[in-house]
């Protein structure tokens, strides 16, 4: 059974400090069980400037098990799969500790970027590649993170006037948007589509 | 192993690749093979390895001599690491050597999973009897762990001997090995 009650504390702590550490926890149900992380891109590394969402799915022995956690944005990582967004990170497996929180695993992923682990690598084709041709690597990796990374950087109401522009309602291009979180082109290819 | 340590490396085969840069785990009983690439440290992948399972259940004994101790007004800051609930003055509440606090059940719980303390990571007394039990008894993960040490060893030969050669940095100059590369040969298993 999860202990809700803690993770209920867990959020609460979690709001009152993201403006000082920039990583986010909400629930993407009611039942708590499964969350969406968000952290920002370390600056001076290849994620700078990029917001990653991570799947979080609490399993039942939570906290004495660890969370699990899942790239949901794609990003270019020895440790992280570029594939599946899986993650290679001791205090996510065998190395957990109930003391952890989300957040602190967040700020452990979120460090985990800014010091890959080639040899010990997620996915072998990047950490080859990190270890071979580290130009190369940072170049991907940046590609990905301005690819994958970078939501818009105009407000939502920048994005509703432009939706409006190309012909739609207004009403319809702001719940279009919220539907889809806020990226303009999936709203606008969900108008489009129906 | 001698044979091997003594040989000339310019007449090995030419498509042999240097232990050092690939190792080959083979887990006899599921037929299973892990490759490593690259690897440059025989200590950081044993000891990656002896944690792969994370520290074993404290001692029955052990927990049962945590002392219990009350929460007075004078430590009553903080509270419990594992449920996040702050301490209420005259609780009572356990005690690890390490002097950190929790809840009898809150920690309890954890520690017949993992016997360290949550917060410094101080280890607890292992249940032997236990430990052994589970070895003998077909813990798969332990029989596994148990196993690649032992592949590992005959490894280890080579590699210390190149090691100390001339690869300080072998990232910088590792040879290529593209999928085309390998042959029977790579394919050591423990002999
Ligand atoms: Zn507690
Ligand atoms: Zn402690």
């Amino acid at each position: 059974m999860i202990d809700f009650a803690r993770v209920q504390k867990e959020l609460q702590e979690c709001s009152r400090d993201v403006e000082a550490s920039g990583i986010k926890v909400a629930p993407k149900s009611d039942n708590l069980g499964r969350l969406t992380g968000t952290i920002p891109g370390p600056v001076g590394t290849p994620y700078e400037g990029g917001t990653f969402q991570i799947d979080i799915t609490l399993p039942d022995g939570y906290p004495f098990e660890p969370p699990k956690m899942q790239f949901a944005t794609k990003v270019w990582h020895p440790n992280i799969s570029s594939q599946s967004g899986a993650i290679c990170l001791d205090i996510l497996k065998d190395q957990w500790s109930p003391a952890l929180t989300l957040k602190t695993a967040l700020l452990s992923v979120q460090a985990l970027l800014s010091t890959p682990e080639p040899g010990d690598p997620q996915d072998a084709v990047v950490a080859q590649q990190y270890l071979r041709d580290y130009q190369t690597f940072v170049g991907t990796a940046r590609y990905w993170t301005e690819t994958f990374a970078k939501t818009s950087s105009l407000g939502v109401e920048e994005k509703v006037q432009k939706l409006v522009e190309m012909g739609f309602p207004e009403a319809l291009a702001r719940s279009a948007l919220e539907s889809v979180g806020g990226d303009e082109n999936l709203a606008l290819e969900k108008l489009c589509s129906g | 192993m001698n044979s091997m340590e003594e040989r000339d490396p310019d007449q090995e085969e030419p498509q042999t690749t240097d232990p050092n840069e690939r190792i080959i785990l083979i887990h006899p009983l599921a037929q299973g093979m892990v490759v490593i690439e690259g690897a440059t440290s025989l200590e950081s992948l044993l000891r990656d390895m002896g944690n792969k399972y994370g520290q074993p259940p404290a001692s029955k004994a052990s927990i049962e001599a945590m002392p219990r101790v009350e929460i007075g007004e004078d430590n009553k800051d903080g509270e419990c690491a594992i449920c996040l609930e702050e301490w209420e003055s005259s609780a009572i509440v356990r005690k690890m050597t390490c002097k950190h606090r929790f809840h009898g059940n809150c920690v309890e719980k954890w520690l017949k999973i993992h016997g360290n303390c949550p917060v410094c990571r101080y280890e607890m007394p292992v249940d032997d009897e236990e430990l052994g039990k589970k070895r003998d008894g077909g813990d798969e993960g332990r029989e596994w762990r148990r196993t690649e040490r032992e592949i590992w060893v005959s490894f280890a030969f080579n590699g210390n001997r190149r090691n100390g050669d001339s690869n300080e940095n072998p990232s910088s100059d590792s040879a290529d090995f593209s999928p085309s590369s390998p042959s029977a040969t790579d394919y050591e298993t423990e002999s």
